[in-house]
């Protein structure tokens, strides 16, 4: 166990060196802030390698300073370049008009097996694909109906667990679809986000 | 160990997860409560610049959204910095302190100026580059303790490593760097004074705690 966690250390700080260096080099400002990721990444290295159920759990806000970080500085950089262009409508690739349904069939379907969090992700993955490549339309009132929903049930699903714990396996259930669908309207709304001409 | 905090005036534990005061951080808490009270009273102020050669001036103004997004900024500082007094826990010190990190960002970066946007760029990636130290010394000293409670550290049996030490400290100043953008003065030429101040104000504070925080451990 020890010499694992050292030998990932050391591992860890090569690969830190490496990043920092790299931004020592680095002039270009869009080139930095990539790199700055890389140094993220490092970072949650660093507590991954403690792979305990507790660095599982701190991970999460790990990750997302490192990406609240990231989005700041990126619109910051967009404000000071002056980058304003909205981004084109679709991708115009001939395969995205004819593979997403299957594709994203596919990945739903593997989602629902999978349930939970991670059946939740790979699902969402799926509803991402297909909204990326089609035009999403006004989808958005039915997907935050579907979150909302599945949210209360999560809650419900906790109630359970804590009022009626002898129901552990009904609320096991309804907390895991609750979360397949949470997550996956989430994510699916990542694939309707193409920047609008006021922002 | 030594302990510069003095003696406990308020214990409040969730299992693990704790939450303390004592007479020095206590006195951080109230120091950034005040401010942040100042903050949420106080309107920007007005800058003037005076052109040279000449008896005419330049007043700056601020627009409404911009005052508003920054006094959000300030008040979100001025908690952040609040949570990290009262944390007794290292990883959720660290978090507070990341958060002290990217509003200090926030407050600067809502002034449309090119230049003091620059600054607050370069700022910006030092900020998110001193996570790693911060969020690596934390996590060096889970690995080796098993424990994150600063209280449980302080009490002694526990050989905290000199590096997860200085790994913190390092995080902390990365993260606190804003006032020493003053030197450069780009980022504080921007006007609205109230707000920029906090930046100064909550690394003050994170940097006194996390010397009490390391010398406590």
């Amino acid at each position: 166990m020890i010499p694992v966690y050292s030998l990932g250390l050391l591992g860890a700080f090569a690969s830190a060196g490496i990043a920092f260096y790299a931004l020592m080099r680095e002039t270009d400002g869009l080139h930095r802030l990539l790199l700055t990721d890389l140094v993220e990444v490092v970072t949650l290295a660093f507590i991954a390698l403690l792979g305990t159920d507790l660095a599982e759990a701190l991970i999460l806000p790990g990750l997302v300073v490192g990406v609240s970080e990231l989005i700041a500085l990126s619109e910051i950089f967009r404000i000071k370049e002056g980058y304003t262009r909205p981004p084109a409508d679709t991708l115009q690739i001939e395969v995205m008009n004819t593979a997403p349904p299957i594709l994203a069939a596919l990945l739903v379907i593997y989602g629902i097996i999978l349930s939970g969090f991670s059946g939740g992700a790979v699902a969402g993955l799926g509803v991402i694909f297909y909204f990326l490549s089609r035009d999403p339309g006004e989808r958005f009132e039915l997907i935050e109906t579907a979150s909302g929903y599945s949210w209360v049930l999560w809650i419900i699903a906790f109630f359970i667990f804590m009022v009626f714990p002898q129901h552990w396996f009904f609320a096991v259930m309804l907390a895991g679809s609750a979360i397949l669908v949470k997550v996956m309207a989430k994510m699916s709304l990542i694939g309707t986000m193409r920047g609008d001409p006021d922002a | 160990m030594p302990d510069i905090g003095g003696s406990d005036l308020f214990v409040l534990a969730f299992g693990d997860i704790l939450h303390y005061f004592n007479p020095y951080t206590a006195t951080l808490f109230l120091l950034a409560l005040l401010f942040t009270g100042l903050v949420i009273a106080s309107r920007p102020e007005r800058q003037l610049d005076i052109a040279f050669g000449g008896d005419a001036y330049y007043a700056k103004m601020t627009t409404v959204s911009e005052m508003r997004f920054r006094r959000f900024m300030a008040i979100a500082c001025g908690l952040a910095s609040m949570g990290a007094m009262a944390s007794g826990d290292i990883f959720n010190f660290t978090l507070f302190v990341s958060l002290v990190g990217i509003t200090n960002v926030g407050i600067v970066s809502a002034v449309r100026i090119r230049h003091v946007l620059n600054a607050a760029y370069e700022y910006g990636i030092v900020a998110m580059v001193a996570t790693l130290p911060l969020f690596g010394g934390a996590a060096l000293i889970l690995g080796t303790t098993g424990t994150l409670s600063i209280q449980a550290l302080a009490a002694g049996g526990f050989a905290v490593p000199l590096v997860g030490k200085a790994l913190l400290a390092l995080g902390v100043i990365g993260e606190g760097m804003a006032p020493f953008y003053a030197a450069k003065a780009e980022m504080f030429r921007a006007p609205g004074a109230p707000y920029v101040i906090m930046c100064s104000l909550s690394s003050l504070l994170i940097f006194l705690r996390v010397v009490e925080i390391v010398i406590t451990i």
